[in-house]
């Protein structure tokens, strides 16, 4: 199994945006950033009542997110182009770093936690397993064939993308599947991840920790936008709310990769050769990508 | 062409002085958010900020010049959790100035990052079908709630009472 790969697709793509280009010399980017930022803290959290005791709490972190894919997408700002996009994926590289070691010192702080609730923390890395009963079936409903392998066996991320690449090849039905995921994943996942965290801590009476366990899903934004509302909502439990997402996201990396590997892939395939005949429609993907 | 530097992967001196300089950018933009948000003095979490880079630089190091398989995002953590741990000499110190740094000041950076960053993906995504995007919504979610849910269960099963 080549998982040397898979481990240092962090490591390759920051080496070559950061080591091979100055991104501190970038200054229109970082410039830009920190008026997103400005904006963003000076509005502030909102609320927004849904219905009678279900509310939105919109993140002062999505403003930013979502203005900085509008400055790239516009036209008029010309200083944000695709050389500052790639320079902002190394920066962002690198920035993971500043996030996971704020919530190791949680975590390292309420040690003791890990002691007490050692068996949750490592039994929901096998919850994530529940894309596959969920979302295979809807996949192959939906006329996805082998593409629903790479699409529905884990979150999707740089690792497992590296994984299922290594795994079938770079060109094979299954890669596609996760390549599509990925992109939308990338563009889409943040902010629903935060909506759905949001509306799930004021609806849902699960404990606290579960939500902050839960947040370690396996990507460094979607996990700093689900934390974000939980930390919201239960603002007395922040330290040790941290602390779980801080281990959940060393687990994530440590062992996440491996269930993915060694359980997710398997269990996927089987349920697909069980299912795709009984539940399979026709092929939708040639026609589709013909056709655009 | 005057940003060519060599053809190493190694880490070089050069390299350490990329990161050193971006971390100190982040750190501004960091600190500045985080007083125009929480109100925290600039001083201290500046300090605390400065925990934060040397942690993540040491650890980034670590995984290019040690001979072992590892990610760099677990040295960070292991790194973290140790100087924090009850009882280190170092903990009141680090717990001081790290909490001076709101965790959501330091994710309202990053996501501006990841926001511009993303664009370069928008074409992609406009170009794939809306079954794409059911299936990556209910992947997030199944995978989100399959943990929340495991983690509850397990929760109440050892007795961890509710807060």
């Amino acid at each position: 199994m080549q998982t040397s790969n898979v481990e240092h697709v962090y490591r390759d793509k920051t080496d070559k945006r950061i080591l091979k280009k100055n991104p501190w010399k970038d200054y229109k980017l970082h410039i830009t950033v920190l008026v997103l930022v400005i904006i963003a803290q000076i509005i502030g959290p909102r609320e927004i009542y849904i219905a009678n005791g279900v509310e939105v709490s919109i993140m002062p972190l999505l403003y930013t997110m979502v203005l900085g894919l509008v400055f790239y997408l516009a036209k008029p700002i010309k200083w944000i182009q695709r050389k500052q996009a790639r320079v902002a994926e190394g920066a962002m590289m690198l920035f993971i770093g500043i996030l996971i070691a704020k919530l190791a010192v949680s975590s390292g702080h309420s040690i003791h936690l890990i002691f007490e609730m050692g068996p949750a923390l490592l039994l929901q890395e096998l919850g994530h397993l529940a894309t596959i009963l969920v979302a295979l079936p809807v996949a192959l409903l939906l006329g996805f064939k082998r593409e629903s392998i790479g699409m529905t066996s884990s979150i999707g991320r740089e690792p497992e993308v590296a994984v299922i690449v290594d795994k079938y090849g770079f060109n094979s039905a299954e890669s596609r599947g996760i390549f599509a995921l990925f992109i939308v994943g990338t563009i889409i996942g943040t902010v629903f991840i935060s909506f759905l965290a949001s509306i799930s801590v004021s609806l849902i009476p699960l404990h606290p920790f579960a939500f902050a366990m839960a947040s370690g899903v396996g990507s460094a934004s979607m996990n700093a936008a689900s934390l974000g509302p939980t930390l919201a909502a239960f603002p007395a439990l922040e330290t040790s709310i941290e602390a779980f997402a801080g281990f959940s996201n060393l687990l994530s990396f440590s062992i996440g990769i491996y269930i993915v590997i060694f359980i997710a892939i398997p269990l996927t395939e089987k349920l697909y050769a069980w299912l795709e005949p009984i539940i399979g429609r026709e092929a939708i993907v040639k026609e589709e990508t013909g056709g655009e | 062409m005057a940003d060519f530097i060599d053809g190493s992967e190694n880490v070089t001196v050069h390299g350490i002085l990329n990161w050193i300089l971006l971390l100190v950018i982040f750190s501004i933009i960091t600190v500045i958010g985080n007083y125009i948000g929480y109100e925290h003095p600039m001083a201290d979490s500046l300090v605390g900020m400065g925990i934060l880079s040397l942690i993540t630089l040491i650890g980034v190091w670590m995984e290019r010049e040690l001979p072992f398989n590892i990610s760099s995002i677990l040295y960070i953590s292991i790194i973290g959790i140790l100087i924090a741990l009850p009882g280190m000499p170092t903990s009141d110190f680090v717990l001081y100035y790290v909490s001076q740094v709101e965790l959501l000041s330091i994710v309202t950076v990053f996501l501006a990052y990841v926001g511009i960053g993303m664009g370069k993906s928008w074409d992609e995504f406009k170009a794939l079908g809306w079954r794409a995007v059911v299936i990556t919504v209910l992947v997030i979610a199944s995978t989100y709630y399959g943990a929340a849910i495991v983690a509850h269960v397990i929760l109440v099963l050892t007795g961890v009472p509710a807060v």
